[in-house]
Formats: structure tokens, sequence, C-alpha cells
């Protein structure tokens, strides 16, 4: 009993993917293609036991989620019978999924990918679709994991598939002049999910709900990453994205310490960073490299390619990964590249020029409310030696900070500066006008 | 599909390249994804109608509570987003400033899908 139990979670594993893409392929309907292979890895579940596991699970499911599209397309043509557009809408389907077609596994799963990344969908519901259709997690996994009622990741599943449904978002791998567009829009989906489960690790594991099921996401990621490089194998920032992942993931064990507070890289006991990971990562990066064909997945994976092989923060290459900045700047303008940037501005040419790249950052609204910006102010000050003003920023962050492991970080470090004064929280609501928001 | 191109015309309009109505409506005619479209007059000549409680409210412009005038419409028939995305890319109005709301369908016996 246990042995084709087990067949059917592995293949529930390896396969989902693959069996909903080739149905999803034939009904051009992934709400109704997931219906299918559901269905049929329950049918699995009745009769490997009875009949032993087939040699192929992989074709059985998808032939058993096929026939059982079929028979809910010709329910459906039943139904409607009286109307005969719905029964001429139902039967070119009934044929397509009969006449099946040549079959490639991959290029399922491909269509897939593209599809619940459309950037017609909102990005919540690509990134949940995405999770929920390409590993296999069912909807009360997926809400889990984002720490969201039940309900309401079955709502937003159901929304991103009826807008592909009713917008006429095709099932298919995006033409040749959509292609670059379309697969940055993969891209940052993947790595969205990666920081969802990536930024847990850098939270108290005991203290925080739900803290562990956020952190298998940084996994299912680095999987997802694996397989989009795989796929797009004449992407180089596919292989850029998988690099990154690669190369941070591996630090995942430094970035709390035993007190659930947050390691920042400084300090980070770098004997726990992952070095088998690390050299993985740095052969994707290379490999992705060759191509020529940089882009800001490449060089923010080159950038963590610098500090993990730096021995410590003051061995680290600065000027090497200030320059990469400036680079990352130049193709995504973002304020928070811009902020990253200053921390290694401080590096290079020290703390005050940092603070100058910082303070002029501060009047950008996109960080409005974003707690590193008054943190990083905070760090930069204090090696200036104003730590006035560094208790200051710190008040300013705590005001605006969401994570716990951070919020820990910054209390530490605001009782360093002002011993045996805080707590009282006294003179907290100046901080409070700070002009930061929340990541 | 079938989708409804919106031509919202911009505040206002900047002095940029746009390209030719006309060449854009011979091409889709030619194609056949244009299915009908037409040039509207502008809001002053437009009227609203809202039955409320029975009573019939007709009311002029201009329009307050809504900045955005619909200058114009096509329907088109694409086969996926995608390609009706980039029709209405094509279409004069959504450069200059200009915006083109694509709405598609409800689907409805009329239109099967190829």
């Amino acid at each position: 009993m246990t042995a084709p139990a087990a067949a059917v979670e592995d293949a529930f594993r390896t396969e989902w993917g693959r069996v909903l893409g080739a149905v999803a392929r034939h009904v051009g309907d992934l709400d109704l293609a997931e219906e299918a292979t559901q269905e049929a890895f329950a049918t699995a579940l009745r009769t490997w036991a009875r009949d032993g596991v087939p040699d192929r699970p992989g074709a059985w499911l998808t032939t058993a989620a096929r026939r059982h599209a079929i028979d809910v397309l010709r329910r459906r043509r039943t139904e409607a019978e009286k109307t005969a557009t719905a029964a001429r809408l139902a039967a070119p389907l009934e044929d397509a999924v009969a006449a099946g077609g040549p079959d490639d596994p991959d290029l399922d799963l491909l269509r897939l990918l593209f599809t619940c990344c459309h950037p017609a969908l909102p990005l919540e519901g690509r990134v949940a679709l995405t999770l929920r259709s390409l590993t296999g997690m069912t909807t009360p996994q997926v809400a889990r994991a984002f720490l969201v009622p039940e309900a309401t990741m079955a709502q937003r599943l159901v929304r991103a598939k009826k807008r592909i449904r009713d917008t006429g978002i095709a099932f298919r791998v995006p033409p040749a002049q959509l292609r670059a567009e379309r697969t940055s829009s993969v891209l940052m989906v993947l790595y969205v999910l990666f920081t969802e489960g990536y930024d847990a690790w850098a939270e108290p594991a005991d203290d925080v709900a739900g803290c562990a099921d956020r952190r298998a996401l940084a996994d299912d990621a680095v999987r997802l990453a694996r397989l989009a490089a795989r796929l797009l194998d004449d992407e180089p920032e596919a292989r850029g994205l998988l690099a990154l992942v690669l190369l941070q993931h591996a630090r995942r064990d430094a970035r709390a310490g035993a007190d659930g507070v947050t390691r920042t890289l400084e300090d980070q006991d770098r004997a726990r960073w992952r070095r088998d990971e690390i050299a993985e990562g740095l052969r994707v990066l290379d490999d992705a490299l060759a191509a020529g064909r940089p882009g800001p997945y490449q060089v923010q994976a080159a950038i963590a390619a610098l500090h993990a092989h730096a021995p410590d923060v003051a061995g680290t290459d600065w000027a090497e990964v200030l320059a990469l900045y400036d680079v990352l700047l130049a193709m995504t303008p973002s304020p928070v590249v811009a902020l990253n940037r200053a921390v290694a501005v401080a590096q290079v040419h020290g703390p005050d020029a940092g603070l100058a790249a910082v303070d002029a950052l501060a009047a950008d609204p996109a960080l409005a409310g974003y707690h590193l910006l008054p943190a990083v102010r905070a760090e930069l000050c204090t090696r200036a030696g104003r730590p006035a003003e560094a208790a200051d920023a710190l008040r300013a962050a705590l005001a605006l900070v969401d994570r716990e492991g951070d919020r820990r970080l910054l209390l530490r470090r605001l009782a360093a500066l002002t011993p045996g004064r805080e707590g009282g929280g006294a003179d907290q609501t100046a901080a409070a006008s700070g002009s930061v928001t929340s990541g | 599909m079938r989708y409804l191109l919106l031509v919202v015309e911009p505040d206002e309009p900047d002095r940029g390249p746009t390209p030719d109505i006309e060449e854009w409506v011979r091409r889709h005619d030619a194609d056949g994804s244009r299915v009908l479209g037409e040039r509207l007059r502008p809001a002053a000549d437009v009227r609203r109608v809202r039955v409320a409680g029975g009573e019939t409210v007709v009311t002029d412009g201009p329009f307050t509570e809504s900045k955005d005038v619909i200058g114009g419409f096509d329907v088109v028939e694409a086969p996926d987003l995608d390609a009706a995305l980039a029709i209405a890319a094509e279409h004069p109005g959504s450069w200059g400033g200009g915006t083109v709301e694509v709405h598609p369908f409800w689907p409805t016996g009329s239109t099967p899908p190829a």
C-alpha cells in the first residue's frame, strides 16, 4: 500500500506541472485542466494501489487527466444541448483533446509558466498561480505560505484563472517580438516568490507564525528558477536569476542569529554559508556571462558572487561592488538599487559620501515608508561619529519596520547607541516624521 | 475573441509623431481584424440618460465627473489578448498622450472561437 501512495506523492511533486500543462494546451482552459489533473491524481491513488504503479506515471496521469477533461466537456455539452452554440463551442475542444498532438512536456511547462506570468494578471495573482500550477502545491498550502486565509487565496487563484479565460490570454509561448518582455515578467515573478521565502530566513522562526512555510517558498523558487533556466536556455538572464537565487539562498542559515535577530552581511557567520550551493551559483553565473548579454539579474548575481568570494566585509572588493551597482542602476533606475549603491559608496569613499547618497534619496516617494532608508542612514551616521542623528534615524526606522528580525536588530543598535535610555520611548515621536516606507 | 477598443482622448495632446489612422484602418480592414469603428462627435454633443425611480433623466455635457472623453471606438477580432494589445498599440489613439482601452467582449453565441 505504501509504495503506490508514495509513488503518487512523488508524481505529484514531479509531474503536476507537466500534466496540467499538457491538458491546458488541449482544452485552453486552466481551470478545467486543473480540475482534470486533480481528478487524475485522485484516480491514481485509487487504482495504483490495486493495479500497481505504471511504468510511466507521467504519461498515465496525462492520459487520465485528458479523459476526465473530455468527460467534463461532454457533460457540459449535454447540459447545453438546447443551445446549439454552446454545443459548437464544446465540439472542437473535445476533438482537440481526443486528437492530442505531439507531447513535449517541457514545452507544456514553458507555456504554463508564460501563461501564469502574463503581465495582464495582477502580480499577486501571477505569483500565486505560478506556485499552484507549477509545483502542485495545494491552495491551502499556497495560502499558508503567503499568510492569507485559504478563502482569500482560493479567490485570488480563481480570479487569475478567470481573467486568463475572459480576456483571451493565450496558452502559449509568446511570439518572438514579445519574448523579451514576457521573459522578464516570468523572472520577476520567480524572484518575488524567492524573496518572499528568503526574507523569512531573516526572521525568528520560533516567534513568527508561518515562518517555516514561508521559508520553504525559497526552495520552491530555486527549483522553479532551475526549471526556467533549463527551459529558457537561450536567455542568459534566466541563468542570471538562477545564479542570483543560488548565491543568496546559500546564505540562509546565517541570516538570523539564535536570538532571532537579523544578521546583516557584516555580522553573518560565513562558515554557515553553503559552499556547494555557492560553487553551483558561480558556475551558473559564469555560464550566463559567457553569452555576452548582461542584464539586471546577472549583475545582481555578480554582486552576490563578490560577497561570496570575500572572507568578510573588510576583505570585500567594494570598488568592484560599487562599479556593478553603477551598471545595475543604469539598467534599472530604481531607488532601492540606489540605496544599496549608497552602502557601497560608503565602503569605498567613506560614511559621509554614503550619507550624501542616502540623503539624495530621502525625498523619493517610492522609498517613503521603507524602513531600510533610515536604517542605512543610522548605520552610516554611527560610522561617521554622529550618534544622536543615528539614534533619530533608528527610531524612524523602528516606526516603519514590519519584520520582526529587523525590528530586533534596530532595537539592539539603538540600545547600543543610547545605553540605559531606551525603552521609555519619551522622544520617539520626533522620529516618526521620517519619510520612509516598508519593503 | 472580440475586443472593443475605446479611444480616450488626451487632456493635452503632446506633439509627438502619431501613426496615420487611415493607414491603420486600411491595414486592419484588409487583415480582417477590424469589425467596425467610428469617430465620435465631441463631448458637447453627448447626452447622458439615466433612469432612476422610474424617471428618465437626460443630462448634457460637459461632464465634470469624468475627464475622459471617448473620441472613437473600434471593434476588433483578435486571436488572443496579446494580438488585441498589439493592434491597440498601433492605433494612433494610443499615441500622443492618448489612451486606447481594450475591453474583451462578454462571450455570446455570436462569436464562436476559431
